[in-house]
C-alpha cells in the first residue's frame, strides 16, 4: 500500500462514525494494510494524529450547524401554527433583508416551488393535531393557486376552464380525505420531503402503518417528459418496494391509496420518488424527492 | 447564517415583523438561529429537540412580537431565555438534567464571554465557574478553529456540504449517504474526503493536511 491509499483509507475511516477506531482495531484486510504502511512511514503515522486531533472538533461543529431545511421547515410551521398576521411574502428573487412587500389581503396563498409552498413538519407530540390542519391547507392552497393560474391562461375559453377547475377540485377532494383520514390514525406520521438538488421541488407524506395508507403530495416537479413517469418507493435494508406513481394536477403532484410497503415499518426506512420509464415497476432511479420516514 | 444587526437594527426588524412582514421573521432567522440551534444542541444533546426549540423559539417571536422590548434587553437574549426554557421544559419533561457547558460555548458567535455571561444572568440562567480547560491562548484558538469549521461548511460546494452534513449530522455512512442521495458510491467518497480536506485546510498545521497532501480528489467528470 502506497501513501496516497494509506491516506485515502484514513480518511474515508474518519468520515464514518468510529471508523478510525474500527482501522486501528487492524481486523480487517484493509486495516492491515494500513497498519503495516504506517509502521514505516512517519509521514502518514503524522497524518493519521491530525486526522485523530481534527475529526473530534470538526464533528463537534457540524453537528451544531442546524440542517439547511430547518428554515424552510421553521417557516412552514409558523405559517400553519402562528398567529395571522397581515401576511408578507417577498416578491422572488428578493432577498430576506429587502423591505417587503406588503399585501392588503390576510393570506396569501404559497406559491409552488418556493420556500412558502414547504409544507409543516409536526413539532412533537403535543403539537401532533395541528400540521394536519397545515398539511391539509398547504394542499389546499396549492389546488386553489392553480385554479386561478387556470382561470388567467385559460381566459375565454370557458368549457375548458371549467373542466380544468372541475379535475382539480376533484384532486383536492380527493387529496384532502386521504389525507384526513391517514393523519386520524394515532399512528399517523408526516414527513417533509425535500430534493438533494433542487431547493423548488418539496413535497409532504402523510402515512399510517396500521392501515397501509399514504397520501403524498409534491410541488416543483416537473411533469415527466413523455415515456416517463415519476414513482413512488419505500426503501427497508437497502431494498426498494414500488409504492405507486404521481399524478399531476397543474403544478400539483400527488399519490394516494394503499401503499403495504409502509405496513409495520419499524426501523430506518426512506420514501423517495424517482423519475423511471412508464409502465414498469423499476424504481432504482436516483430520487428527486427524498425523506426519512 | 451569522449576520448580526445592533440592537436597534433588531428592534426596527422586530417592528416590521409584528406588523404582518415574512421577510423580517426570515432576517431574524438567519441573524440567530445557529446560535440558538447550538445552544439548544450542547443543553439538550439531541438534534431533533435542538431542532424542535428553534421552531419553537421562533414561532413564540412571531406570536409575541409585540412583548419584545428593546429597552429591556437584546433581541439575542430574548431569544436565549426562551429557547433556553424550551429546552429545559422538554429535559423536565423527558426526567433529564441540562448537560453542563462551558461559558466560552455558551456565547453566541460573535460575543465574547462577558457579553455571554450578561447574557445568561440577565436571563435568569443559573451561573456557576470552574478552572477553564485551558489557557486564554488555547481557548482563543479553539474559538478560531471552530469559527473557521462554520465558514468552511459555508463557503464549499453544495454537493461536499451535503455529503459532509450527512456524515456528521446523521452519522450515516459512506453507503447509506449513496443510498440516500442515488449518487455512485464512488462519487460520495471522493466528495466527502473533498469536503474533509476543505474543513482541514483552514485548521493550520496541527490538524490540517500536511503541504505535499492538500491535492484535491476528483470525482470521475468533474473539475478540480
Amino acid at each position: 500500500m502506497d501513501h496516497d491509499a494509506a491516506r485515502e483509507q484514513l480518511e474515508l475511516a474518519a468520515l464514518e462514525p468510529g471508523g478510525l477506531e474500527r482501522l486501528m482495531a487492524g481486523d480487517t484486510a484493509p486495516a492491515q494494510a494500513v497498519a503495516a504502511h504506517l509502521a514505516g512511514c512517519p509521514s502518514c503515522t503524522e497524518e493519521l494524529v491530525r486526522l485523530q486531533r481534527a475529526v473530534p472538533v470538526i464533528r463537534s461543529v457540524v453537528r451544531e450547524m442546524p440542517a439547511p431545511d430547518l428554515r424552510a421547515r421553521t417557516m412552514a410551521a409558523i405559517r400553519a401554527e402562528g398567529v395571522i398576521r397581515p401576511l408578507v411574502v417577498a416578491a422572488p428573487g428578493a432577498t430576506t433583508s429587502a423591505p417587503a412587500t406588503t399585501h392588503p389581503a390576510t393570506a396569501v396563498p404559497p406559491v409552488p416551488g418556493t420556500a412558502a409552498a414547504v409544507a409543516p413538519q409536526p413539532f412533537g407530540r403535543r403539537w401532533r393535531g395541528t400540521p394536519v390542519l397545515g398539511l391539509v391547507a398547504t394542499i389546499a392552497a396549492a389546488v386553489v393557486l392553480s385554479v386561478v393560474s387556470t382561470s388567467i391562461i385559460v381566459g375565454g375559453r370557458v368549457d375548458g376552464q371549467l373542466a380544468g377547475q372541475a379535475d382539480q377540485i376533484a384532486t383536492l377532494e380527493e387529496v384532502t380525505t386521504a389525507t384526513l383520514t391517514v393523519t386520524a390514525q394515532p399512528d399517523a406520521h408526516h414527513v417533509a420531503l425535500a430534493s438533494a438538488s433542487d431547493t423548488t421541488v418539496a413535497g409532504s407524506l402523510a402515512f399510517s402503518p396500521s392501515i397501509a395508507q399514504l397520501v403524498v403530495v409534491a410541488t416543483g416537479l416537473t411533469p415527466p417528459p413523455a415515456g416517463m413517469e415519476y414513482r413512488c418507493w419505500v426503501e427497508v435494508g437497502g431494498a426498494r418496494r414500488p409504492v405507486g406513481k404521481m399524478f399531476f394536477s397543474q403544478d400539483l403532484a400527488y399519490w394516494v391509496g394503499a401503499a403495504p410497503a409502509v405496513s409495520g415499518i419499524s426501523g430506518r426506512a426512506t420514501f423517495g420518488v424517482s423519475l423511471v420509464g412508464a409502465g414498469g415497476s423499476a424504481v432504482d432511479a436516483a430520487p428527486v424527492l427524498v425523506g426519512a420516514l | 447564517m451569522n449576520g448580526r444587526g445592533g440592537p436597534t437594527d433588531d428592534a426596527e426588524v422586530v417592528l416590521r415583523m409584528a406588523a404582518g412582514s415574512e421577510a423580517a421573521l426570515e432576517t431574524i432567522y438567519d441573524r440567530y438561529a445557529s446560535a440558538i440551534f447550538a445552544a439548544a444542541y450542547r443543553l439538550t444533546s439531541d438534534r431533533g429537540t435542538a431542532e424542535e426549540v428553534v421552531q419553537e423559539t421562533f414561532l413564540a417571536l412571531w406570536n409575541r412580537a409585540e412583548s419584545f422590548d428593546s429597552a429591556a434587553g437584546s433581541l439575542a437574549a430574548w431569544l436565549h431565555t426562551i429557547a433556553r426554557n424550551r429546552a429545559i421544559d422538554r429535559l423536565r419533561a423527558a426526567g433529564r438534567r441540562p448537560s453542563l457547558v462551558a461559558l466560552s460555548s455558551a456565547a453566541g458567535l460573535d460575543e465574547d464571554p462577558t457579553q455571554a455571561l450578561e447574557r445568561l444572568v440577565s436571563g435568569g440562567s443559573v451561573v456557576a465557574s470552574a478552572v477553564a480547560p485551558a489557557g486564554p491562548e488555547e481557548a482563543y484558538a479553539a474559538v478560531g478553529r471552530r469559527e473557521a469549521i462554520r465558514l468552511a461548511v459555508g463557503e464549499m460546494p453544495e454537493a461536499e456540504r451535503t455529503v459532509i452534513l450527512l456524515a456528521y449530522q446523521e452519522e450515516l455512512s459512506q453507503s447509506e449517504i449513496a443510498d440516500r442521495l442515488g449518487w455512485p458510491l464512488g462519487t460520495v467518497k471522493t466528495r466527502t474526503r473533498r469536503a474533509l480536506l476543505r474543513l482541514r485546510a483552514g485548521l493550520g498545521a496541527e490538524f490540517g493536511p500536511a503541504a505535499e497532501h492538500e491535492d484535491m480528489p476528483v470525482p470521475a467528470g468533474e473539475e478540480r
